[in-house]
């Protein structure tokens, strides 16, 4: 194992890579320890330090922007505007037509998504910016902290503060898009990754100190059997079979080859999980911009609270219904069956038995809906860990191991493994894995 | 081969069959179908399955003490920066 890191190293292109990669998260991290202009530091790490966080909607943003949030430092929003972005964009191909084509036209189209994603990155990270600076401004970030986190709030101020948030986000952006380039790996999935390893320790320690031994190892072992779990599943395919036929092309013969189509039992990857929760974040959003001034709910707020709070059965089930839906949902846009029917149709492709064209997208879709379907149901039961572990051990919302957290990890840990092996495998022709 | 050979075949995998049924029978058609799918799944043999279990832990273990060190550098600077300007 450790002869093949060092073969790493000597491999030049890859070594740039990943120190390039290795440079970004320095900078990342920098950013999130330098505080936003107007905000007082010093205030802010006393309000932190009673610990007493709003909890629910903004620990779960805070996983994201490796608190960076509750620090309200210049990368304070994180990636998240991002992916929200780039998630809408690839949702609104369904109501738009023109994204539509722009998406079937191939590198010159998907530059131009870039961009829209870009734009709408913007947009949002104001909306965002504004968001927190106000949370922040009004003490609804930090319930029962006397100081200010604003002592200077005029209008000047609170515009730079949303200017700086802003600007954050697109460096934090543009970094990102730099290192899917330059670097390894997805960048906006490293830069999640990053985040979440982040806060992996504090909320172990806290576990730790709260626990006890015991709970510390049952959770560390419960941490690795799911582990397994999800790189089990996550390397589980149906192939479909595709058979080439063999043709003249001028004076060679071309194809004849058979190969497959991979349908991965969770196809959909984290992105479900992820729309899920920001929806079901919403309800008990509202309820926190809505409490009153002396500590009370209104009426519909109150049964909100009680009955959508993240340890109630009724959140539960809602939980896992969305997930398995946003699943469907998200299969059905990535994976487009006509299509692929189309060409291989196109390159003289078929499924052995099933005639080409139109049985053959049937076909491909019928695998597809019934493979979804315990993918979905996978997904689901991940993405509850952590609200189980809550009511089980009493550990916070951040449960290491569980839901979200762990599917990314493992998610974007095996997706670098392999792409540095793949990049190993050009040189040396023996990789990482044997 | 003609379109209806092709639709009167006797496969399991035929589309769309379970319509004209109930609910409860067309449910039960698709888990059937379902579990006959996940038969066909491909898993990952035991020694792929555990050493990418071991390098993904390994990798996430890597990038953690990293950026743990660097979020502990970089928190002490930002403390010692920060407070100083601001507290006096």
């Amino acid at each position: 194992m450790f002869s093949a890191i060092a073969r790493v190293f000597r491999t030049p292109d890859l070594r740039r890579k990943l120190l390039f990669t290795l440079g970004i998260i320095v900078i990342y991290r920098i950013g999130v320890f330098i505080p936003t202009p107007g905000v007082d530091y010093g205030n802010v790490q006393q309000c932190l330090a009673l610990g007493n966080t709003t909890g629910g909607v903004y620990e779960f943003v805070n996983l994201f922007s490796g608190g960076a949030l509750l620090q309200v430092s210049i990368f304070a929003m994180g990636i998240m505007p991002y992916i929200t972005a780039a998630i809408i964009v690839q949702l609104l191909r369904v109501v738009i037509p023109r994204f539509e084509e722009l998406h079937k036209e191939g590198s010159s189209g998907q530059a131009k998504m870039t961009q829209y994603t870009r734009y709408l990155t913007i947009a949002l990270g104001v909306l965002q910016a504004t968001t927190l600076v106000s949370l922040a401004r009004s003490g609804v970030l930090f319930p029962g902290c006397q100081v200010p986190v604003i002592p200077n709030d005029s209008i000047l101020v609170i515009l730079l503060m949303i200017l700086t948030l802003t600007a954050g986000t697109v460096c934090i952006m543009w970094m990102g898009e730099m290192v899917t380039e330059k670097g390894i790996g997805n960048g906006m999935s490293m830069m999640i990754f990053v985040s979440i390893a982040a806060g992996f320790p504090a909320s172990m320690g806290s576990i730790f100190r709260a626990q006890g031994w015991t709970i510390f190892l049952a959770v560390i072992l419960i941490g690795l059997v799911t582990i397994g779990l999800v790189v089990f599943v996550e390397q589980s395919q149906r192939r479909v079979p595709v058979q080439y036929a063999k043709r003249m092309v001028g004076r060679r013969s071309v194809g004849g080859s058979s190969t497959y189509i991979p349908i991965k039992v969770n196809m959909a990857g984290v992105i479900p999980v992820i729309f899920a929760s920001s929806m079901l974040a919403l309800p008990s959003m509202l309820v926190q911009f809505n409490t009153n001034d002396d500590g009370t709910l209104p009426g519909w707020a109150m049964w909100v609270s009680t009955y959508l709070s993240t340890t109630s059965p009724l959140y539960m089930a809602v939980y896992v219904l969305m997930v398995i839906g946003f699943t469907y949902f998200y299969v059905s846009i990535t994976f487009n069956p006509t299509e692929v029917a189309e060409n291989m149709k196109k390159y003289g492709g078929f499924i052995p038995g099933i005639r080409a064209g139109k049985p053959t997208a049937d076909y491909l879709q019928y695998v597809l809906s019934r493979i979804t379907f315990p993918g979905s149901i996978y997904l689901g039961l991940i993405a509850l860990t952590p609200l189980l572990a809550i009511v089980l051990i009493n550990a916070d919302q951040n449960f290491p191991f569980g839901g979200i957290a762990i599917l990314i990890m493992v998610g974007v840990g095996l997706e670098t493994v392999k792409q540095i092996n793949a990049q190993m495998q050009q040189r040396h022709y023996e990789g990482l894995l044997r | 081969m003609t379109e209806i050979a092709a639709g009167s075949s006797n496969n399991p995998q035929d589309p769309g069959k379970g319509d004209r049924r109930g609910i409860l029978a067309g449910i039960a058609l698709f888990l059937r179908q379902v579990a006959s799918e996940l038969k066909k799944v491909v898993t990952p043999t035991k020694r792929d399955w555990f050493s990418y279990t071991l390098w993904v832990l390994g990798f996430v273990a890597v990038v953690m003490v990293i950026v743990s060190a660097l979020d502990f550098l970089f928190g002490q600077a930002s403390i010692f920066v920060f407070t100083n300007q601001l507290e006096q």
